[in-house]
């Protein structure tokens, strides 16, 4: 399967998996040496290095999942999810790795099933194949603005 | 009689003590709007910001006051200055950036230039002004400005006491939270918008700490024991304790992020009237500026900050931990976020919300868990509504 295929066949999954609420398959997708981060852009690009979620490396992703489904559970208000991505680059960054940008947009629905846009933003990701299967070593989202309601899963 | 004196009315017969709250006052936007004028344009301080987030000379920052927006630039003489955001001629926004750096102030509309001391410089077509026009009658409004461990205060009016005053046995705790000399680095924000009204927002009780946050348990995280101070007559409340040294119970596979690596184990959970609340816990230091957006939104920008004289390595960890600790979305605070929508959506159902733990024991007996020191804003609150009258 050519590269691009790879990487769109991870970014749908990663798509479906977080729209099913199936947070731990979420945290399958990244690599054993990975991590995942969601900031403001424009803070981000100010350089203020505080982040929005901040997993830094795979226990944290691990953890993560912990208090999604065993933590907050019951308390938090849950949402349906549509995850829509858009690949806007993907270039070679070594043998089998990858950096790949894409836009983002998040829909979802409350418990008043009123659906809104939850967030927007992009993506800046380094994406390793092997043996055909593509796995993040870093996700980075940069959300372009206040999230319309506070995350609890993430993007 | 006005929209307002007829729900002060209806408010006044339902609101006998400050244990039992009428919820319209949640919901009533005629409440909402007295609000605005009593208490956020009335006699009170507001933090609009830290030093730390103006961190050269001609650092600004724009921020909002209720529906006033603010303009807050540290000068070339490193005073803090803080303007109404609207060019003093028709009134459109003067700044719209949220922060930068700036030796001047030109409005897009018909090119008026401010100094950053507020005063008007000049203007196209200057010499076909009315004949009575003054330079020192067209200058930017200026608050009155006082700051506390680099924290910047206004008020919008002339009679506010000194700040000194208005903090009262709060000033402490909040010095203590601010590290005692305010030299704070910034770190960044996160924002975010509540379906709540602004009081149910800042009105957290302290009883409900090991009971609504499971990550207390689960982690096996016990609080030490503390002291409560609450200031009287607006009530600020101070909850005052001693950090407690995380034990790894196997739960979490990286536990460092919670775990206390500085030195100071002082923490301070404050929740400053009107509607700003303050937070030293283990390793992160949190501001919590809030703006009503109505009668049932509130927006909150939570920045978090270190200290000019952390190193490097401290400083990465009080990156990871205030990226994922207490804000909106953090490990504790999230099930916060919930309950304020949560209560916020009964706040139509005509009925009360009730305080009960501790309710009337003596003052000197009030403990670190009881909710009965809410009641004092909440006694505040209905005689600075007038809804004492009934």
């Amino acid at each position: 399967m050519e590269t691009v295929a790879v990487v769109d066949k991870l970014f749908a999954h990663y798509a479906a998996v977080l729209d099913a609420g199936n947070v731990a398959a979420w945290a399958e997708l990244f690599d054993v040496e990975s991590n995942y981060a969601v900031y403001t852009a424009a803070d981000f690009e100010r350089g203020l290095p505080l982040a929005y979620m901040l997993d830094d490396c795979h226990e944290r992703i691990l953890d993560r999942v912990k208090f999604v489904d065993e933590v907050w559970r019951g308390t938090v208000e849950p949402y349906r999810t549509r995850h829509i991505f858009q690949r806007t680059s993907l270039d070679t960054a070594e043998v089998d790795t990858y950096r790949v940008e894409s836009n983002v947009l998040v829909a979802y629905t409350d418990a008043n099933d009123v659906s809104a846009l939850l967030c927007s933003g992009r993506t800046e990701d380094i994406i390793r194949i092997r043996d055909g299967e593509a796995l993040f070593q870093q996700r980075k989202v940069l959300l372009d603005g206040t999230p319309a309601r506070y995350l609890v899963y993430p993007v | 009689m006005s929209e307002f004196a007829g729900i002060q009315a209806s408010v006044s017969r339902r609101f006998h003590d400050p244990a039992t709250l009428p919820k319209e006052i949640f919901s009533d936007p005629e409440i909402y709007q007295e609000e605005l004028k009593r208490i956020f344009y009335g006699r009170y301080w507001h933090p609009v910001a830290h030093r730390a987030e103006l961190p050269e000379l001609n650092s600004f920052k724009t921020a909002w006051l209720g529906e006033v927006p603010l303009l807050i630039h540290r000068g070339d003489d490193d005073e803090v200055r803080v303007f109404v955001n609207a060019c003093a001629h028709r009134g459109a926004l003067l700044e719209q950036r949220k922060c930068g750096k700036a030796k001047e102030f030109e409005c897009p509309y018909h090119r008026w230039l401010f100094d950053t001391k507020g005063c008007f410089r000049g203007a196209p077509g200057r010499k076909d002004f009315r004949p009575d026009f003054r330079d020192e009658d067209f200058g930017l409004r200026t608050l009155r400005v006082e700051e506390y461990c680099g924290l910047i205060f206004v008020t919008l009016s002339d009679e506010t006491e000194p700040l000194s005053e208005f903090l009262g046995e709060a000033g402490q705790p909040l010095a203590d939270a601010m590290l005692d000399d305010g030299k704070l680095t910034l770190l960044g924000y996160q924002r975010v918008i509540y379906q709540s009204n602004w009081k149910i927002y800042i009105d957290n009780d302290p009883y409900h700490a090991p009971l609504l946050h499971a990550a207390f348990r689960l982690l096996d995280w016990q609080g030490g024991k503390g002291e409560m101070v609450t200031t009287d007559p607006e009530g600020h409340m101070c909850i005052l304790y001693q950090v407690q040294q995380y034990k790894d119970n196997g739960f979490l596979k990286d536990p460092s992020v919670v775990q206390f690596k500085g030195s100071d184990d002082r923490a301070r959970v404050i929740a400053l009237r009107p509607v700003t609340g303050i937070t030293k816990h283990i390793d992160t230091i949190n501001i919590r500026f809030a703006r009503p957006l109505g009668p049932d939104k509130t927006e909150v920008h939570y920045a978090f900050f270190g200290h000019e004289s952390d190193d490097p390595e401290y400083a990465k960890h009080r990156v990871r931990q205030a990226s994922n600790l207490l804000g909106p979305s953090g490990f504790i605070s999230i099930e916060d976020a919930a309950i304020y929508q949560r209560v916020h959506a009964t706040s139509g159902d005509c009925g009360y919300q009730r305080f009960v733990k501790g309710v009337g024991k003596e003052r000197a007996e009030w403990t670190q868990n009881d909710e009965v020191s809410n009641t004092v804003w909440w006694e505040h609150y209905r005689s600075v509504m007038g809804f004492d009258k009934a």
